[in-house]
């Protein structure tokens, strides 16, 4: 079982099946390792590479390479869909991610419902398919993740986020509304992504926490729809990971309820505690992106033995890496989980 | 005050609380009709009520969603009732530039700090989210402003919060500003590191923070 490849060995955790080891992934979209130091003239660089199908594969290969990462995983950002869906973003430089410039609605009531099926042939969903498509055909033994954004944090980027976070609340029916709309979007996009050769879907809500939500309002928007995503996934025979930020201290038994294959947390989360506690959750995280940046390579080295030791399934940043964060530090991260520090 | 009044007031304070913004506004113009005095409402009702609201929220009983339609109930109040508030010794004349620090766009804990500190009275300049250092310094030295307040929810953009502290110094206007920090990733120890006037880990604390900063800790 030692020559296991890569993607045999993250399907096997995803799936509950003995493994000689953990698997050290870096999953893509808002948890992306294309850190500066990755990029060169000689190769991809950002921003151009968020709307190039050829140089975002490109530039994946060349984060998997540089950071031992046991994946390969696209886009780099969080924009994809709330472009397409309207809002405006801000393309970003090499060393600062896209980011929304401005929503697309003011307010639930106002969001346009468009054929989803056909605005998936758009925009970056089309590039993202294709480099997933690129990525698969010269990979075949390492798994493509590709990364999508959750259904509340897509609808906080169409909408103006504070007034998308009141009508939760005081306009419950409008903001179901427009979450059924992401998620069928996202649903269309998970097939669309496996049907082009994708092994993993990721989904990446950060603003889907229990700490800026409460428990209630997780549970009747966030989990209710990241369901609906994971469930499309499992019918598209794959399997998903799906990424919670945040303190979720008030909502451990909401987050045993997502139908993930995989949860993934913040540093914040004791994981070892969560794994004792709901023992059905293949766990994932949560390497401290702080001492990634500002930490020393043994440092990082420690902690990541730590997780390791805990039995915790599989070793991952805890959330979004500081593009500053250095090679050294993340290859302490992931020679560490292959035994090599 | 009358038993009336305080009852009114009382009615007040639980419409913001419980989240009923058409009532807020409608009481407060009660308040006025019946010729109370406006900023003993504010202080008794809407303050009250989001006071509580944010002790609920600090407790995670209510949570964003709840504080921001408890904001908007006692806003709804505010805008009736501020026209014919009187001297007073609240924060209203004292002014805070607010911001979230370059590279980051998570701007909602500042926009809870904000709202607290309006609620305090503090005239409140809000230069959005991913906002460069020197804007900040800019900002404060042009608006003659008490308190600069930095927020951030990333680890990779803490050390802009440095930066605006040491471009005060280099432009020998430190001692004008009081300089607060706030966001998730932050401690008192890295407000002490980088040199900032205070660090506050929850919203309801950063106004409790920029009264003592301002000697108002005894003001509504």
């Amino acid at each position: 079982m030692s020559d296991i490849a890569p993607s045999e060995r993250l399907s096997r955790v995803l799936a509950n099946q003995p493994v000689d080891r953990a698997p050290v992934i870096c999953t893509g979209g808002m948890m992306n390792a294309a850190v500066t130091q990755v990029m060169d003239e000689n190769g991809p660089t950002l921003p151009a590479a968020h709307f190039d199908a050829e140089g975002m594969a490109e530039l994946a290969q060349r984060v998997h390479a540089a950071t031992g990462f046991e994946n390969l995983g696209v886009p780099f950002c969080m924009t994809v869909e709330p472009e397409i869906l309207g809002s405006r973003i801000d393309p970003g430089t090499l060393s600062c991610e896209p980011k929304i410039a401005e929503e697309a609605f003011a307010s639930c009531g106002a969001v346009e419902i468009r054929d989803v099926k056909k605005i998936i042939r758009e925009g970056r969903i089309a590039t993202v398919v294709q480099a997933a498509h690129h990525l698969k055909k010269r990979n075949p033994d390492t798994p493509v993740i590709a990364s999508l954004s959750g259904p509340v944090s897509t609808a906080a980027s169409v909408v103006t986020p504070l007034t998308f976070l009141k009508e939760l609340r005081t306009r419950p029916q409008d903001a179901h509304r427009v979450l059924d709309y992401v998620t069928r979007l996202l649903v269309e996009y998970a097939r669309e992504v496996i049907d082009n050769g994708a092994d993993v879907i990721a989904i990446g809500d950060p603003t889907a926490t229990g700490e800026i939500l409460g428990p209630r309002i997780f549970e009747d928007f966030a989990v209710r729809y990241i369901n609906q995503v994971c469930d499309a996934v499992h019918a598209n025979g794959k399997q998903v990971i799906v990424h919670i930020c945040g303190d979720m201290s008030k909502s451990r038994n909401q987050l045993a309820a997502i139908h993930a294959d995989a949860i993934s947390v913040d540093a914040l989360v004791n994981l070892k505690q969560l794994k004792a506690d709901f023992p059905q959750i293949n766990t994932m995280g949560n390497v401290s992106t702080s001492l990634l940046e500002f930490g020393d390579a043994e440092k990082v080295s420690r902690n990541t033995a730590r997780l390791v030791r805990d039995g915790i399934d599989i070793i991952s940043p805890a959330c979004g890496l500081s593009t500053s964060t250095g090679l050294h530090n993340i290859r302490a991260l992931t020679e560490t989980v292959k035994g090599n520090a | 005050m009358s038993a009336d009044q305080e009852e009114l007031f009382e009615r007040l304070a639980t419409a913001v609380f419980e989240l009923d913004e058409a009532l807020a506004a409608k009481l407060s113009q009660e308040v006025l009709d019946r010729g109370y005095d406006a900023w003993n409402a504010v202080e008794h009702g809407l303050l009250a009520g989001v006071n509580r609201a944010g002790k609920l929220f600090d407790e995670e009983e209510y949570f964003v969603p709840e504080l921001l339609i408890a904001a908007d109930a006692m806003y709804a109040g505010l805008a009736i009732l501020r026209p014919h508030i009187k001297g007073h010794d609240s924060g209203f004349n004292r002014k805070v530039v607010i911001g979230v620090v370059q590279g980051d766009t998570h701007d909602i804990g500042k926009n809870l700090v904000r709202i607290m500190l309006e609620v305090a009275g503090f005239e409140v300049h809000d230069l959005g989210r991913d906002v460069p250092p020197r804007k900040f310094v800019e900002a404060a030295i042009a608006l003659k402003a008490d308190v600069i307040a930095l927020s951030t929810l990333m680890t990779t953009t803490m050390e802009r919060m440095g930066e605006v502290v040491s471009i005060l110094e280099a432009e020998q206007v430190r001692n004008r500003f009081k300089v607060i920090v706030g966001g998730s990733p932050l401690s008192q120890q890295f407000s002490d590191r980088i040199g900032a006037d205070g660090y506050a880990p929850k919203a309801a604390q950063a106004v409790e923070l920029t009264k003592r900063l301002v000697g108002l800790v005894n003001a509504a």
